[in-house]
């Protein structure tokens, strides 16, 4: 008896914790939102921090990152060609690439990418400057931490991975092209006409709202991790352990999500 | 020291720098974010402090690899960058263990031109040091 009311309890914690870090998440959430629908955010300063996010989340990795898009693409797509010509639907290879890569696994990659390189430097460093008072030394000055600090990670986030997934979404139309038509125009017609199909308005908006949603993830995620270590500095690993956990299941989550609404 | 009023200035060991900024940048947040001045009047006002008190010098480094004094220094032009009428400086002891911080901070009250108070809060214990 006294085992099953300790199980529930300790369930019971469980959930409310997970309900007061949500809470915590989309309060953050909203707060950063209402703080971009005020024009005194949008000075000179909030932009110059932005640009230099999107500088170090996106600019800074894209030769690595297309060399890892590329790598990836290639091997996909040969697995797709091959297995369609054994099965002999080599006509629908070109639709099945563009399907299985530019909107599935390239997002959900690019995502995995910068939380694993952005996200998890960002978890650590809002923790850092939680455990050293760096806030708290912001905020004596006046400085607003969610405009100088946060908001311009959170849209430095969602426009990197839109803007990745993008790039790497292309890269991979113009490989399977390559690999299913060679290098000639004899297949242009056919492929455009696929990406036509596919491409319709609802799609590329879902695509759009998956990659910023992604975006978000990599970069909310870990800023509320971030702040929510207590002062102490052997709780930063452990805030970026959990921060991580939480940005892998919201990816995987959304993507769930994306998949059932499209093919259930 | 948290019940202090909006009007107070505070040089803290509680109050650290921005890790990842320069000394210049940090003093230039105030400018850019609070009197909402542009990035190149900020970073040259921010000079202009430094310079002032002889410290300009520093304006690249960072926190980590600052000395103890030229930390200081980099809090304390921040604290006057916010031209508050009350500056105090909290247990200096703790932010300047490799001068002598009396001395050192009459000397960089001496080159600074405010129109508001110095004020130092220092453990009882120390009063001796700022006879000598």
């Amino acid at each position: 008896m006294h085992f099953l009311a300790a199980s529930i309890e300790s369930l019971g914690a469980k959930v409310v914790g997970w309900f007061t870090v949500g809470y915590g998440m989309f309060a953050f959430l909203g707060r950063a939102g209402l703080l971009l629908l005020e024009p005194a955010t949008w000075n000179r300063a909030t932009f110059d921090v932005v640009v230099k996010q999107v500088y170090f989340t996106a600019v800074q990795i894209l030769h690595v990152f297309l060399g890892y898009a590329l790598l990836i693409s290639w091997l996909i797509i040969t697995i797709i060609l091959s297995t369609a010509r054994d099965f002999g639907l080599v006509e629908f290879a070109s639709e099945m690439t563009i399907r299985v890569l530019v909107l599935e696994l390239l997002p959900f990659l690019t995502a995995l990418f910068v939380a694993l390189r952005s996200g998890s430097a960002i978890n650590t460093e809002v923790a850092l400057m939680q455990v050293n008072n760096e806030l708290d030394a912001l905020a004596h000055c006046k400085v607003p931490p969610m405009q100088f600090e946060f908001l311009p990670r959170l849209i430095g986030g969602v426009v990197s991975v839109v803007t990745l997934a993008g790039l790497a979404g292309l890269l991979a139309m113009l490989m399977g092209y390559v690999a299913i038509y060679g290098a000639n125009s004899a297949g242009f017609e056919p492929y455009t006409q696929t990406i036509a199909k596919i491409f319709d308005l609802k799609i590329m908006a879902g695509l759009i709202v998956k990659c910023a949603l992604f975006g978000l993830a990599v970069t909310l995620i870990p800023v509320t991790a971030g702040l929510e270590t207590p002062k102490k500095l052997f709780m930063v690993p452990v805030s970026v352990l959990r921060g991580m956990m939480r940005v892998f299941f919201a990816i995987v989550a959304i993507e769930g999500m994306s998949l059932a609404l499209k093919y259930i | 020291m948290d019940g202090l009023s909006d009007d107070v200035a505070r040089v803290s060991l509680d109050l650290p720098l921005r890790a990842n900024l320069s000394a210049l940048d940090n003093i230039a947040l105030i400018p850019l974010y609070q009197r909402h001045y542009s990035a190149p009047e900020s970073t040259r006002l921010a000079h202009a402090m430094l310079e002032e008190l002889g410290y300009a010098g520093i304006a690249l480094l960072r926190d980590p690899d600052m000395t103890p004094a030229q930390r200081f220094v980099t809090k304390l032009a921040r604290a006057l960058s916010l031209k508050r009428p009350r500056l105090v400086i909290d247990r200096p002891g703790a932010m300047l263990y490799d001068v002598p911080y009396p001395a050192f901070i009459a000397q960089l009250a001496a080159k600074t031109e405010t129109a508001g108070t110095w004020e130092i809060f220092d453990f009882s214990w120390n009063q001796a040091l700022y006879r000598a």
